[in-house]
C-alpha cells in the first residue's frame, strides 16, 4: 500500500504563520498570571537573605494574625518535606538550614498581594549565619563549607532531556571534597606523547559566568484542589507530564490525582523544565481550601531562579606545525549552585568530540556553592564549551597561518567517528554550514572591512566565525490524529507550544495524511487528555513529536483508505486522497469524500469505526545539528565598546518544516548568546548576594544593540527525522560567543578568555597588550615547544 | 487602606473603577478592569511588557500609579485592534512570525504604534530605538523590526503562505 500523498498538499516546507498569532498580537492569549478564578488567593514567599545559615527560630504568629492572611506555611507545617532534597522542586521550604540567598523559608497566601507582602515582614526568622562557599574553585577544596546535606545524591536526570551524550557515565561523589558532587573523566590515546611530539602548545582558562535564561514571563503557578482531593495546576512549563511527575513525587500523590494544564509559556529556554514553585503553591492551596496563584518577581527570578552554571575550562592543546592535532587536556568545572544538576557530562564530552583529537584527557567536576541551583539553558553548557574549543581552534589557525575555515574543516568529526565517550557520530551538516558561511560576502570581504578604518579614527574592525555542534535530545512521545465528521483533521499532543511548533506539527500531519494545512487543527492537551508527550526542550519537538504526528497521520490515512476501499469495493492499492476525497486511480468519478467517511464514523447504528490514528514512539537514533555564525564588528580602541555591524547564522535544519519558524529560532538563539558574549552575567558579592538583581543591571540585549540577524538554512536530511528534519532550537545559541571573541581578536589582536566581553574587559586587555613586550614574543597562553 | 474612585478613559470607553492609593496602573488595568494584555515582566520599568499609551504616549504602566491616570486617556493592546480587525502592525507581526512566546508582544506593539503615530516612516534605526525599551528573549527582534517597517510602508511585504 502506498503511503505517499498523491499530490502536493499545502504542508511541509511552507512558511506558514502560526494560527494563534492573532491572539498573541491582540493580548488575548492567556498566561497563568492572567487567570483569576473566584476566591483566588495570592502567594508570596519569604526568602533567605543569607547564602548559608542555620535557622534558629521562625515565629509566624504575627503574620498569621494579620487580616486577610489565610495561610502561612513553614517547613514545620509540612512534615512530609524531605531533608535531603534531590531537586529544587523538593526543596519546597528550608528545613533548619538555608543554602543560598533567595531560598524559600516561609510561604503566605492572602486575599491581596499587598497583604501577603506585609505578612512576610511580620514573620520573624532568627538565623545563625555560617561561612559560605561562593567561589567554585575554593568550594572544591577540602574544608570548604559544605553545601548539601550529607548523603544527598547527585542528580543525573535532567541531562537526558537535552542530549543523549549526557548518558555518558558520570561518577557521582564522594570526591576529594564534599562539594564536588560529580566527576567525569574521558581519555583517549597517549596525551603525554602527543604533547612531547608537538610544535605548538596553547593553554588558556576560559570562564563564563552564571547567566539567566531571561524568559520574559516569570515563573507562575495557579493551584486548586477539588473536594475529592484532585489537584489541578495551571503552570508556565516546558513539559506538563514532567511537571506532573515532580509535583506528585514531592507531594506524595498518585500521578492520576494531579492534573497539569500547561498555559501559554512565556519563554522557558530550559529554565521551566523542572518544577520550581508548583509544590509550594499546591501546599498553600490545600491549606487554604481555595485557589492560590503565585507569580515570581523578576528579582526573585534573577536571585533564586535556576540559571545556567558558571563554567570554567582550562584547555591545553598541542598541534604540529602543519596543523595536525596531537593532544588535548582539559579540566571543566561546572558551578552547580546549591544542588547537583546533571549537565556536567555534556561539557566534558563536547570538549573532546567536535574535532578529531588523537589523544585527550578531560576531567570534569560538578561543584556545589551557596548560590541558586542551576538548570538547563538552551544547549546546556554548549555555548560555554564551544567558546573554549572554538577560541582555541582559532588561535591555533592564526598562530600557524592556516586558513581558519580549512583548519576546522580538516579536523571536524565525520560520520562514524567516535565521540569522546565512544558513542559514534551520526551524519551531520557541520561541513556544509561551515562552507556556506565561508562563501558569505561578509567573510570573503573581511580584509576590506578590516582595512576600511573605523568610526572617529579609533575603531578597530574585525570579522570572526565559529562552528557549533550539538546532539539534540530524545524522549518517548505519543500523538493522535482524528478525522472529523466534516473531513477536517484534529491533531492532539501534550506538546507545549512556545515558539510556534504546533503549526509545524500540523504541517507534518497535513503532508502525511494528504490534506491542505487549512484542514488541520492541532491542540495541546493537558495531562488528563493528551497522549504522554515529552518536554519542549532539547531541540526535539519536531524530531520526536513530529515523528509521532507523522506516524499517527499515516495511521489515520491508512484507516481512511481501508474504510474507503470497503465502501467503494475497490482495492486499497488503487486509492488516493486528493482535494478532500478518496479517489480510485484510473476511474474518474468514483470517489468518497473525507467528510462522508468522517460522518460514518459518528452515525447512530453505523458499522464504520471512527478514524483515530495513534502513535506512541520511543527513539534511539539521534541527529546531530550544527550551526555556524559570523560576526562583523568594530571595537572602540579607547572605550573597548563593541559594535555589532552584521551577524549571520547558517544552520542545518535537515528539512525546514516551517522556514519562518526555523528562522525565528536561529535569530532568537543567536541573540541570546550574543547577550552571553557581550553583556550578561549574574554577579555575586563575597557573601553570595546577587549584585545585579534587576533587568537594568542584568543587561539583556535590546533591539538598539543589534543588527538584523541574517539567516541561511541548509538542509542535510537526517535519516530518522520527519521528512528529514533535525532539531533547530539549540544549535543557534552555541557559536556566537566564540564568533564574537574571534572577531575581537581579528580586530585588536587581543584574545579575551572570559565572558562577557564588556568594554571594561576589552579596554583593559588592549591597555595590557600595548604595554606588553615586542610583537615577536608568544602571546600569553602560548608555548612553542620547539 | 481605603479605595478611591478612578475616572478615566480606557480604550475609548469612559470607566470608573475603585483603586487602592498604592495600586499601579498596570494592576488596575489587569486586576480591576480585566485587561490582561499588558504584562508584568519585571515590575521595575526595565522590560517594557507593560507598555500602554497614556494620552498617546507610551508609558511603563508598572511604574505609574493608577491614580495618575485620572481624567486621562489610556490605551492598551486590547484597544489597538481586534482579532477580526487587526491594526496593520498586528497583522504584520502575525505574517512575519514576530510573536514566539508572545509575552513581550503587547508592549512591543504599543511602543511601535506610538512610534508610527509620531514618525510614520521611520528608518530601521529609528524603529530599533523606539522598541529598545522592550525586551524580547525569543525573536532576536529581527522579525519585529521587519514587521514594523512593513506596517509603516518602508519595508518589504511578507505574504503569509499559503
Amino acid at each position: 500500500m502506498t503511503m505517499k500523498t498523491t499530490r502536493e498538499v499545502k504542508g511541509v516546507g511552507l512558511s506558514i504563520p502560526r494560527p494563534d498569532g492573532p491572539e498573541k498580537v491582540t493580548g488575548e492569549t492567556r498566561y497563568v498570571a492572567d487567570l483569576t478564578p473566584h476566591g483566588l488567593l495570592h502567594a508570596k514567599l519569604l526568602r533567605s537573605p543569607y547564602a548559608h545559615a542555620r535557622i534558629v527560630r521562625i515565629d509566624a504568629r504575627r503574620a498569621r494574625a494579620l487580616g486577610g492572611v489565610r495561610v502561612v506555611l513553614t517547613a514545620a507545617d509540612v512534615p512530609a518535606l524531605k531533608r535531603k532534597a534531590p531537586t529544587r522542586a523538593h526543596a519546597v521550604l528550608a528545613i533548619d538550614r538555608v543554602v543560598f540567598v533567595g531560598q524559600p523559608v516561609a510561604a503566605v497566601a492572602a486575599d491581596e498581594p499587598a497583604i501577603a507582602e506585609e505578612a512576610l515582614d511580620l514573620i520573624e526568622v532568627e538565623y545563625d549565619v555560617l561561612p559560605a562557599a561562593v567561589d567554585p574553585l575554593q568550594s572544591m577544596q577540602a574544608g570548604a563549607p559544605p553545601v548539601a546535606d550529607a548523603g544527598t545524591e547527585a542528580d543525573t536526570s535532567e541531562a537526558l532531556a537535552h542530549s543523549g551524550v549526557a548518558a555518558a557515565k558520570a561518577d557521582a561523589g564522594p570526591a576529594r571534597a564534599a562539594n564536588v558532587t560529580q566527576q567525569v573523566r574521558l581519555q583517549r590515546g597517549d596525551v603525554a606523547q602527543g604533547f612531547a611530539a608537538s610544535d605548538l602548545v596553547i593553554e588558556h582558562t576560559y570562564r563564563v559566568p552564571m547567566v539567566h535564561q531571561g524568559y520574559l514571563e516569570p515563573h507562575a503557578v495557579l493551584a486548586q484542589w477539588d473536594r475529592a482531593g484532585l489537584l489541578t495546576i495551571w503552570t508556565s512549563t516546558q513539559g506538563s507530564f514532567n511537571t506532573r511527575s515532580e509535583v506528585a513525587d514531592v507531594l506524595g500523590l498518585p500521578e492520576n490525582r494531579v492534573r497539569v494544564i500547561p498555559m501559554e509559556c512565556g519563554g522557558g529556554f530550559g529554565g521551566k523544565i523542572r518544577a520550581l514553585c508548583e509544590p509550594v503553591t499546591a501546599l498553600l492551596a490545600r491549606a487554604a481550601g481555595r485557589p492560590v496563584r503565585y507569580v515570581m518577581t523578576r528579582r526573585e527570578e534573577l536571585e533564586a531562579g535556576m540559571p545556567a552554571p558558571q563554567v570554567i575550562i582550562r584547555l591545553k592543546t598541542a598541534v604540529k606545525r602543519d596543523g595536525t592535532l596531537m593532544a588535548l587536556e582539559a579540566d571543566t568545572i561546572l558551578e552547580s549552585g546549591a544542588l547537583s544538576s546533571a549537565v556536567l557530562t555534556m561539557s566534558g564530552v563536547f570538549l573532546g568530540s567536535l574535532y578529531r583529537w588523537p589523544s585527550f584527557d578531560i576531567r570534569g567536576f560538578e561543584v556545589l556553592t551557596h548560590k541558586p541551583s542551576i538548570a538547563a539553558y538552551r544547549a546546556p553548557t554548549a555555548p560555554q564549551t564551544t567558546f573554549a574549543i572554538d577560541s582555541q581552534m582559532e588561535q591555533i589557525a592564526r598562530r600557524l597561518n592556516l586558513d581558519p575555515v580549512e583548519f576546522r574543516l580538516r579536523h571536524l568529526v565525520r560520520e562514524g567517528d567516535p565521540m569522546a565517550n565512544g558513542q559514534p557520530w551520526q551524519g551531520h551538516g557541520g561541513r556544509e554550514v561551515l562552507r556556506r558561511i565561508a562563501e558569505h560576502p561578509l567573510w570573503t570581504s573581511r580584509a576590506e572591512w578590516s582595512a576600511g578604518g573605523g568610526t572617529n579614527g579609533r575603531g578597530l574592525r574585525g570579522t570572526g566565525l565559529a562552528l557549533g555542534g550539538w546532539i539534540p535530545g530524545l524522549q518517548p512521545t505519543g500523538a493522535t490524529v482524528r478525522l472529523n465528521p466534516d473531513g477536517s483533521l484534529g491533531v492532539l499532543t501534550g506538546q507545549v507550544d512556545i515558539a510556534g511548533t504546533n503549526i509545524a506539527l500540523a504541517q507534518i500531519a497535513a503532508s502525511a495524511y494528504g490534506v491542505d494545512i487549512e484542514q488541520v487543527r492541532i491542540t495541546t492537551g493537558d495531562t488528563d487528555s493528551a497522549p504522554v508527550t515529552g518536554l519542549s526542550a532539547g531541540s526535539k519537538t519536531i524530531y520526536t513529536v513530529g515523528a509521532a504526528v507523522l506516524e499517527a497521520a499515516r495511521d489515520a490515512r491508512r484507516q481512511t483508505l481501508e474504510i474507503a476501499a470497503a465502501e467503494m469495493e475497490a482495492s486499497i492499492h488503487d486509492l488516493e486522497i486528493e482535494d478532500g476525497r478518496v479517489t480510485v486511480r484510473g476511474v474518474p468519478g468514483r470517489s468518497i469524500t473525507l467528510a462522508q467517511i468522517g460522518k460514518k464514523g459518528n452515525l447512530y447504528m453505523s458499522k464504520v469505526p471512527p478514524v483515530l490514528g495513534a502513535s506512541h514512539l520511543a527513539f534511539s537514533l539521534q541527529a546531530p545539528a550544527f550551526a555556524a555564525e559570523l560576526a562583523r564588528i568594530e571595537v572602540d580602541a579607547e572605550t573597548g565598546e563593541v559594535t555589532l555591524h552584521d551577524f549571520v547564522v547558517v544552520q542545518d535544519a535537515g528539512r525546514a518544516i516551517n522556514p519562518l519558524g526555523v528562522e525565528g529560532q536561529m535569530q532568537g538563539g543567536a541573540v541570546q548568546s550574543l547577550g552571553m558574549a557581550l553583556t550578561e552575567g549574574l554577579t555575586f558579592d563575597e557573601d553570595g548576594r546577587l549584585t545585579n538583581p534587576s533587568l537594568l543591571d542584568y543587561r539583556m540585549l535590546t533591539a538598539a544593540d543589534l543588527p538584523r540577524i541574517e539567516t541561511i538554512i541548509v538542509e542535510v536530511p537526517s535519516p530518522a527525522g520527519p521528512f528529514g528534519a533535525r532539531g533547530v532550537g539549540e544549535p543557534p545559541i552555541i557559536p556566537a560567543p566564540a564568533a564574537v571573541a574571534n572577531a575581537i581578536q581579528d580586530a585588536t589582536g587581543v584574545r579575551i578568555t572570559e565572558l562577557p566581553l564588556t568594554p571594561e574587559r576589552i579596554a583593559m586587555a588592549l591597555l595590557a597588550s600595548r604595554a606588553s613586550s615586542s610583537p615577536s614574543a608568544a602571546a600569553p597562553g602560548e608555548v612553542s615547544t620547539r | 487602606m481605603p479605595k478611591h474612585v478612578l475616572s478615566c478613559t480606557v480604550n475609548d470607553e469612559p470607566v470608573e473603577v475603585l483603586v487602592r492609593p498604592y495600586e499601579t496602573l498596570l494592576d488596575a488595568l489587569r486586576e480591576d478592569l480585566g485587561l490582561t494584555g499588558p504584562k508584568e515582566g519585571c515590575g521595575t520599568g526595565d522590560c517594557g511588557a507593560c507598555t500602554v499609551h497614556l494620552d498617546g504616549q507610551p508609558v511603563a504602566s508598572c511604574l505609574m500609579l493608577a491614580a495618575q491616570a485620572r481624567g486621562r486617556s489610556v490605551r492598551t493592546i486590547e484597544g489597538l485592534g481586534r482579532r477580526d480587525a487587526l491594526h496593520p502592525l498586528q497583522d504584520a507581526f502575525v505574517r512575519h512570525g514576530a510573536a514566539q512566546c508572545g509575552f513581550c508582544v503587547p508592549g512591543v506593539l504599543m511602543a511601535a504604534a506610538a512610534l508610527l503615530a509620531e514618525n510614520p516612516r521611520p528608518t530601521d534605526e529609528e524603529i530599533r530605538y523606539a522598541i529598545a525599551g522592550n525586551l524580547c528573549r525569543c525573536t532576536g527582534y529581527t522579525k519585529m523590526v521587519a514587521a514594523i517597517a512593513e506596517a509603516a510602508g518602508v519595508g518589504p511585504v511578507r505574504e503569509g503562505e499559503p
